[in-house]
């Protein structure tokens, strides 16, 4: 047999191997065979040395171009098991199995509410600022014109450290440290805990607040609607109605009440014909305290009431988060059970 | 402040609904709670008449009626009361009405009687506490109409809030002022119908007030020959419609008109005051006095008493005395009308925890020019209900006349603080319609003198919010201000707040859920944990022994989140808390320090679903890790970590520091403490000073390095050592040596053989070079020099 039949054999017998060949490592191996080192070409080409010199080229060329036929075998059938393999690995992958997840944690819905507050007057120009939690009754009380026996201090059970030092029960002590600090004009919002002495369904000891003000010239009511009305929608959507009520609080003159649109039912008083057990049927629920800054409050920390005007409000943070996200018990804010918890990711 | 609708028709001809009322007045400052309806639960008792009544055959106390209720045909009804009897008019409940309590009237049969319906006492249709018999209505009521319309009872009461500084609300006069205002009504007053008789007392019985600062007006007229006994019908409907108890002819009165118009009154049974020569001064400390309630009250130089002669006779303005008190017997009572100064009441009233509709109201001011027509009208009623009479003349003493101010009162101002221009004759229509009188009202500067009832105007301030209450704030335009902000302003540090929310961030998206606890613990919490007494800051009136000190940890609430998740059954937590912990500190205006912390808790199971996480219990090294990871968050140094000998209630404790400066520790609480925690498991704890975090944060920096050129070459060195030998300190070995190529060492694996003395450490060794690619033999080498260090220093195994 010459040399030249063997080679033309190569080609058809590599294809009958690769018929019984089903794996890469198989595949190798079936390589190695034909076009190894040691393999069927490589021995056939040691013989090229035992041909004439005419039938070298002719030979020699011929064998380039079978070890180029088996190469493109090798090539195709090798993408043919590759393309297998990959289908049977899509045939086997789940896209159901469960991913291995980093721990997720959660934002206390208190906190949630004081950023986003904070975010809004920021985006207003205020400054956030701080204070302490035991204050002096000077601060708290006497410098928010509530002197020692004013009835206005029933509506603030208040926990006391001593006769002269309690825990603040609300953030406006805040706003009078922060006036004595500085010259207006001014805008600061400055939330923070605060403390009652009452625990019911509906008070907690301890609860948040976020106390904001502004103090410039010729700052007036207008001022403050249009601030809380930006505020109100930021927070609780831009269809939300508000509504100002004259109150009373002694640190502010005019004072108000402010009213949002029940979140709940959308101000109609009923859900699906059912009362509404948010706002009781009045389509409105009370959202915050407001008013223009009193004289006497200027008079205290020194700014001139004939020259400077300002406003001042504030509002509880559980009360707001209670409607924005529906929570029904006040309680739970503070008993951190992470199935609570974990819903304020 | 409960407003019969009735009631303010007398003083203004209000016809529109309750609704709109209320929401008006809630629009004007006085905004309406609810509508209570106090007689809804007899709207079905009809007027029945009697018309026979014989003894039941088979009872010695029943009886058998037919009563004609309008229904056509005469109902059989068996009643059991003593004084039903023929021809009466009574209140009926038909057959199927429902009476207060939820009893519901079915036909029955009571000793082979058939009956149709009840005859009703006041007691059983909630009107007064009277059950001594069915209740006998007047002749002349028009047979089955409704009850309620017959007896013209206050069906709608409006529960109204009055804020502080409205006390001329207080009564239906103040609200009636305020509706007419409202809806521009006339506002009438009822008529005083005095008939004085005998001798003048105002020689006869003196009234000598102390401090003049404390009473300011103190007068009183005696009522003779008064028969006590149930005051008429409509008056206690009236009083149990606005939540009053009727009492008695006298008593009622009082209450009548205090609710009327606001000024509480006091009637003591003249009998029984001993001197002619009533004064008003302060109590002795320690004296005693035994008040209505049958209390005995110590009391103290603050409170101030009304006294006949040396006998205290009434705490002044808060309750009247036991000893003097109107009963049966009474035939004369001596009534007061007065002011006293509202702080002092106010004092003595919190002092003893007594407050009453009288202190409610002198606490929060009473119209002093309107005392005397008080006890005028009063002193009328009562003639007149209990067939007595009012003697001549009035004792009366005003020490402290009220003196109305005079306030100055611009538009301009009133326009610019409220935001919208006012007319002119708006503002002095509000403001004359509000019972002030205007001066120089064609002036830039108006002098408005507010009535006598207005205690809370006395500013300019106070007339703006008048007018723009009236005016509507709801009504004025939304604008948004200027921005307030000074040059200063803005290169101002980070705001706490800022930081604290970006730590919390970092917790929530590290994975870590944040709590939020009470401020206060009770003492026995911090004494679980053996946390120092000394420092702690007490609250001195607090709601539990739960809730009665500052904390000085934040473990005590994590360790509390833990018991209450546990019980829940959580199997693993990794809670985080920022907030402040409290100590005594004299040089603190407040003298209290606050100071930030942050607490991290881990325990249990990392994750919340295991598989293919896996399943593994917290422990130091993650606890630590959070720390390290904090650390770099916040670029400031990795923490150095110091095992410490002694800690409240960790075991191990580790002190964390940072650059030389503490900024926490963290630990395992110390089982025997953890298990009043219902732990099973290890609890990690880190509380990290958020101050000393701040101060290190703020002083850092981002600088950046260049990065290397050429790569770096690694090797593995396992060091076997003896148990104490610390990671650290075979770290600190290396870095010793100050190796030029040695880039770092880190710890890659750590094997700790079952009952091994030793343990074995794997430490990755990271060598470069800035200028060239290191060659193998040169890094094996310096490895080699490392190894021989290592084992001839620290006695360890390579």
């Amino acid at each position: 047999m010459d040399l030249l039949s063997v080679l033309q054999r190569l080609a058809p017998e590599l294809e009958k191997g690769l018929g019984q060949v089903f794996s890469l490592a198989d595949l190798e191996q079936l390589r190695v065979d034909f076009l190894g080192r040691k393999g069927r070409l490589a021995q056939l080409m040691s013989q090229l040395s035992g041909l004439s010199p005419e039938e070298r080229p002719a030979v020699g060329q011929m064998a380039n171009e079978i070890k180029t036929r088996l190469l493109a075998l090798l090539d195709g059938h090798r993408a043919d098991l590759e393309a297998r393999q990959e289908a049977a690995a899509l045939a086997r992958f789940d896209a159901s199995l469960p991913g291995r997840t980093p721990w997720s944690g959660s934002l206390h819905p208190t906190t949630l509410v004081q950023e986003e507050i904070c975010a809004v007057f920021n985006s207003l120009g205020y400054e956030v600022v701080s204070g302490p939690e035991v204050e002096n009754d000077y601060y708290n009380f006497e410098a928010l014109n509530m002197p020692p026996e004013h009835p206005a201090r029933d509506m603030q059970d208040t926990l006391y450290i001593s006769e002269k030092i309690l825990m603040r029960t609300h953030t406006s002590p805040v706003q009078v440290r922060t006036m004595l600090s500085r010259k207006p004009p001014l805008a600061v919002i400055a939330p923070g805990k605060v403390y009652r002495r009452d625990s019911d369904l509906t008070h907690t000891p301890m609860f948040h607040q976020v106390e904001g003000l502004m103090v410039g010239e010729n700052i007036s009511m207008a001022h403050l609607r249009g601030t809380l009305t930006a505020f109100l929608r930021a927070v609780f959507g831009a269809q939300t109605q508000v509504r100002f009520r004259p109150s009373f609080f002694p640190f502010t003159e005019p004072s108000a009440e402010v009213d949002i649109s029940c979140c709940m039912c959308g101000g109609k008083g009923h859900l699906n014909g059912e009362p509404c057990r948010v706002c009781k049927t009045t389509g409105w629920v009370e959202i915050l305290g407001c008013g223009m800054v009193d004289p006497a409050v200027f008079e205290a920390v020194g700014y001139d009431p004939s020259v400077v005007s300002g406003f001042a409000f504030g509002l509880g943070v559980e009360r707001v988060a209670m409607l924005k996200y529906g929570i029904g018990d006040l309680r739970m804010f503070f008993e951190n059970d992470v199935r609570f918890l974990g819903q304020f990711a | 402040m409960l407003l019969s609708l009735k009631w303010l028709r007398e003083f203004v001809p209000y016809e529109g609904s309750t609704q709109e009322l209320g929401d008006r007045l809630t629009m004007l400052g006085l905004e309406l709670e609810e509508v209570v309806r106090p007689y809804e639960d007899i709207a079905s008792i009809v007027v029945g008449h009697v018309v026979s009544c014989e003894d039941h055959p088979e009872s010695d106390h029943l009886h058998v009626c037919k009563v004609d209720a309008g229904q056509g045909e005469l109902l059989d009804i068996v009643c059991g009361a003593p004084n039903v009897a023929t021809g009466q008019h009574v209140p009926v409940a038909l057959v199927g009405s429902v009476l207060p309590g939820g009893l519901v009237i079915k036909k029955a049969k009571l000793r082979g009687q058939p009956s149709f319906g009840m005859i009703c006492s006041e007691r059983e249709l909630g009107l007064t506490e009277d059950h001594s018999g069915i209740m006998v209505l007047p002749e002349n009521l028009p047979v089955g109409q409704r009850l309620l319309d017959v007896l013209d009872l206050d069906t709608e009461v409006l529960d109204i809030n009055v804020t502080p500084n409205r006390a001329d609300c207080l009564s239906v006069l103040g609200l009636a002022r305020e509706v007419a205002l409202a809806f521009d009504l006339p506002l009438t007053l009822p008529q005083v119908a005095m008939q004085e008789e005998g001798d003048d007392i105002s020689g006869n019985i003196s009234v000598r007030v102390a401090d003049p600062e404390l009473c300011w007006l103190y007068a009183g007229r005696i009522i003779e020959g008064i028969a006590i006994a149930p005051s008429p019908a409509h008056i206690r409907h009236r009083l149990h419609a606005v939540g009053v108890r009727p009492i008695s002819n006298v008593v009622d009165v009082t209450n009548y008109i205090l609710m009327e118009c606001g000024q509480p009154l006091h009637s003591f049974d003249f009998n029984k005051l001993n001197a002619k020569a009533i004064s008003v001064s302060p109590a002795r400390e320690g004296e005693r006095f035994v008040t209505l309630d049958e209390q005995e009250r110590v009391l103290c130089a603050a409170d101030l008493c009304i006294r006949d002669g040396e006998e205290a006779v009434a705490l002044a303005g808060v309750m009247g005395g036991m000893e003097s008190a109107v009963d049966t017997a009474t035939t004369s009572v001596f009534l007061e009308s007065a002011v006293f100064r509202p702080a002092s009441i106010r004092r003595t009233s919190r002092r003893l925890g007594l407050s009453s509709e009288s202190s409610y109201r002198f606490e929060r001011g009473v119209d002093q020019s309107r005392s005397l027509w008080a006890l005028d009208r009063a002193a009328s009623l009562i003639a007149a209900f209990s067939g007595g009479r009012v003697r001549r003349g009035i004792c009366h003493t005003e020490p402290k006349p009220y003196v109305a101010p005079r306030i100055p009162f611009r538009p301009a101002r009133a326009d610019a603080v409220l935001g919208v221009a006012l007319e002119r004759d708006f503002n002095e229509r509000v403001l004359t319609r509000l019972g002030c009188a205007i001066e120089d009202g064609q002036k830039e500067t108006w002098s408005v003198t507010p009535p006598a009832w207005r205690y809370d105007l006395s500013r300019e301030a106070d007339l703006i919010e008048e007018v723009g209450r009236v005016h509507g704030l709801d009504t004025i335009p939304p604008v948004l201000p200027p921005l307030a902000r000074v040059l200063d302003d803005v290169a101002r540090p980070e705001p706490v707040f800022s930081f604290w929310m970006r730590v919390k961030r970092w917790g929530h998206g590290l994975g870590l859920h944040e709590a939020v606890n009470y401020s206060f613990v009770g003492h026995k919490d911090l004494d679980h944990l053996a946390l120092p007494a000394e420092g702690r800051v007490s609250i001195m009136n607090p709601l539990s022994a739960e809730q009665d000190a500052l904390r000085t940890a934040l473990a005590p609430g994590l360790l509390q989140n833990l018991k209450t998740n546990l019980s829940q059954g959580a199997l693993g937590l990794r809670l985080f808390e920022l907030a402040h912990i409290f100590a005594a500190d004299p040089s603190s205006d407040t003298t209290v320090r606050q100071s930030g912390r942050l607490g991290i808790l881990l325990y249990g199971l990392l994750h919340d679903v295991q598989w293919p996480q896996q399943e593994r219990d917290a422990d130091y090294m993650d606890v630590k890790g959070i720390v390290t990871q904090l650390c770099r968050f916040l670029h400031i140094s990795a923490p150095v970590c110091v095992q410490q000998d002694e800690h409240p209630f960790l075991r191990p404790c580790v002190a964390v520091q940072v650059d030389g400066h503490d900024v926490g520790v963290m630990g395992r609480v110390r089982p025997e403490m953890a298990d009043a925690f219902h732990a099973r498991k290890d609890i990690w704890l880190a509380e990290l000073d958020m101050e000393m975090l701040a101060t290190l944060h703020q002083a850092s920096y981002i600088r950046f390095t260049a990065l290397p050129v050429f790569p770096p070459v690694r090797r593995d060195i396992t060091v076997a050592a003896a148990a104490g030998v610390h990671v650290d300190t075979v770290i600190a070995h290396v870095n010793a040596m100050k190796l030029p190529l040695l880039e770092q060492i880190q710890l890659i694996d750590l094997f700790e053989p079952e009952r091994g003395e030793e343990r074995n450490l794997t430490f990755r060794l990271t060598f470069r070079h800035t200028e060239r690619t290191l060659k193998d033999a040169e890094v094996d080498k310096i490895r080699e020099k490392i190894a021989l260090s290592l084992t001839g220093a620290l006695q360890v195994r390579i």
